[in-house]
């Protein structure tokens, strides 16, 4: 979506009016809409919906050998996928040249044409896109979705890092031998702006969602090592994120500040900060967009960041709260 | 990760010898009061002073433009090459684009290093380029594209910002039209030592809280990169857990070592201005 300058005025004065274009103010979320327990064969996951941002989360665990540098830690990793609604844009792209040099007579063609559009309106009503190619985002396209996706995940394992943010040892199975390994894969379903705020809610979320398998006994002979894991499908125990980071993205435009941008906004911003809040500090700091920022602009935008950052994580920690409260009722447990 | 099977790779599942050495059984207490001892740090230097810097102009040869940096033990080459058209694109682009390339040697760290980019180094590269790319007037040259390649020999920490500052010295070497000189610093914090440009056994140190119940387990590592004319910050990036108060504070000390490292370039600069002078007017008595 290219935006024209008289467009791009028209949203740097909203801000300035501390009115945006939806009727936000300046540090102001739009509405979120979160789901757990989405994916059966995952051991966590949560989907959340930002606007039109849509991030599908899934935790899957597996036994390893932790570092030797770290015997005594557990491993998390992050995999961000773009490429899925680069796929669509794709297939959109793709079929419609085809269609029009089909060599068929046209009563035959349009019939054609007509069977195919309706399987690509099916496509993008299934994940909730506008059939039009509305989300093509041209970072997406090739290898920059690939960019896109390695910047994210090095940021979140960047913001994991500190084990005052999430404490790897609770994974560690036995010392130097055993440990779990989280997998963490980050399915981008559509892009609506703020990519990065969504996805470490929903990681969040996901890991909160997570059941690891508790184990029973561990047996060692020599150098084996046989776990046993209870056989009770609901005696697991639950990872601690209470300091998990959450993102913001702190966009400046003109002279002001704003979180949660969209896409009409990222585009009219200079530059932008990504501030990882865990509990009351920073555990990553990462300065993306193409323009440099005076240092007190800097400063400024921390402030903002950290202030967002930390009401944010309480509204998720509320959510999480209710939602474990009503999730436990039931025959089966 | 895919595995590149035209290189022998050697085996996967080697450990660097230093792990079982006594040094690395010291517990996180006793390398935390050696950190700073008598206001020295282990190689002599106060808290707040940065290692000194050699730079040059000029070391590769095929390069349009390249820099070599050393910061004691850290020497990180760069080189940048002719803009050329953007490959595989189909749309214009107004802007020029930066492709940047950060790479450990195999040999420059204690765990060897494999020829492929790792998730490190690609973070490495990601940060480079957003420090360039607010350095570089990029509607010079639209659809075309610089590339950047930074290779560091032997890392003994801060080797990030080494690159940074050397590709700066590199691309106006190449003559590639930028706003400023960039310069670059990293800050390393554990508790409340603060340690500009620290050594990799200081990084180390500062990558781990001591305490998890205590307050005062601040720790992490800072790296900004400032355009200094325009009072610019073109890059800054925080790792660890560290506090909103303490931030400001440690942007001034980068800021300020910032600024000492500008007239280290400016001299390298001037001294190969002065060669190409010489070079040229010897050509033209001739």
């Amino acid at each position: 979506m290219g935006l024209s300058e008289a467009e791009k005025t028209y949203v740097l004065h909203g801000v300035e009016e501390n009115l945006r274009v939806d009727g936000r103010d300046r540090e102001e979320y739009r509405p979120m809409e979160l789901e757990t327990d989405v994916v059966s064969h995952a051991f966590g996951s949560a989907r959340l919906r930002l606007a039109n941002t849509d991030v599908l989360v899934a935790v899957k665990i597996e036994v390893d050998a932790p570092f030797p540098e770290r015997p005594y830690e557990g491993k998390l990793e992050f995999f961000v996928d773009c490429s899925f609604s680069s796929m669509i844009t794709w297939v959109l792209n793709k079929m419609k040249p085809q269609m029009a040099s089909s060599p068929m007579n046209s009563h035959m063609a349009s019939k054609k044409m007509l069977a195919k559009e309706r399987t690509i309106k099916m496509i993008s009503m299934d994940i909730g896109l506008p059939s039009s190619s509305a989300n093509a985002t041209p970072n997406f396209e090739g290898r920059g979705g690939e960019v896109l996706a390695a910047e994210i995940s090095n940021c979140l394992s960047s913001a994991y890092c500190s084990s005052l943010s999430f404490d790897l040892t609770k994974l560690c199975i036995l010392q130097g031998k055993k440990c779990w390994k989280l997998y963490v894969d980050i399915l981008i379903l559509e892009c609506g702006g703020n990519l990065f705020d969504a996805i470490s809610i929903a990681v969040k979320v996901a890991l909160r969602n997570t059941q690891v398998p508790r184990v029973k006994c561990i047996d060692m002979d020599g150098n084996n090592v046989e776990i046993s894991v209870c056989h009770d499908m609901f005696d697991c125990q639950r990872l601690n994120v209470e300091n998990a980071p959450v993102m913001v993205t702190v966009c400046k435009i003109g002279d002001k500040c704003i979180v949660d941008p969209d896409v009409a906004e990222e585009q009219c911003s200079v530059g932008s900060v990504v501030v990882a809040v865990s509990g009351n500090r920073f555990s990553t700091v990462l300065q993306t967009g193409m323009g440099s920022l005076h240092p007190l602009t800097l400063v400024d935008c921390l402030k903002m960041g950290h202030k967002v950052g930390q009401k944010l994580d309480e509204a998720v920690k509320e959510v999480l709260k209710e939602s474990l409260r009503g999730g436990d009722v039931g025959f089966i447990k | 990760m895919p595995i590149d099977h035209k290189r022998i790779n050697g085996p996967e599942d080697t450990l660097p010898y230093q792990l079982f050495t006594k040094l690395n059984r010291k517990s996180l207490e006793q390398k935390y009061k050696e950190l700073v001892q008598d206001g020295k740090r282990h190689d002599s230097r106060a808290p707040l002073e940065h290692r000194k810097i050699f730079m040059k102009t000029g070391v590769v040869s095929q390069a349009k433009g390249s820099a070599y940096i050393e910061v004691e033990k850290t020497k990180v080459m760069v080189s940048v090459f002719d803009p050329r058209e953007i490959p595989n694109r189909q749309d214009y682009s107004l802007k020029g684009e930066i492709y940047c390339e950060f790479k450990f040697a195999p040999f420059s760290c204690e765990k060897r290093r494999l020829h492929q980019l790792d998730a490190e180094e690609k973070q490495y590269s990601q940060i480079m380029k957003k420090a360039l790319e607010a350095t570089v007037c990029r509607h010079e040259f639209p659809n075309f594209q610089v590339d950047i390649y930074a290779l560091v020999l032997h890392n003994d920490g801060s080797a990030l910002s080494a690159a940074i500052t050397a590709a700066g010295l590199a691309l106006s070497h190449a003559g590639v039209p930028m706003y400023d000189l960039i310069t670059s610093a990293t800050l390393g914090i554990q508790k409340d030592t603060i340690l500009i440009d620290p050594t990799t056994i200081e990084e180390r140190i500062c990558r781990t809280p001591f305490w998890k119940e205590k307050e005062d387990n601040e720790h992490g590592l800072v790296v900004l990169s400032m355009l200094h004319t325009h009072n610019q910050v073109a890059q800054f990036y925080q790792s660890g857990s560290i506090s909103l108060d303490k931030l400001p504070h440690l942007i001034e000390t980068l800021e300020k070592a910032c600024a000492d490292t500008i007239p280290v370039i400016q001299q390298c600069l001037v001294k190969h201005v002065i060669k190409t002078i010489k070079k040229s007017s010897n050509v033209i008595e001739v």
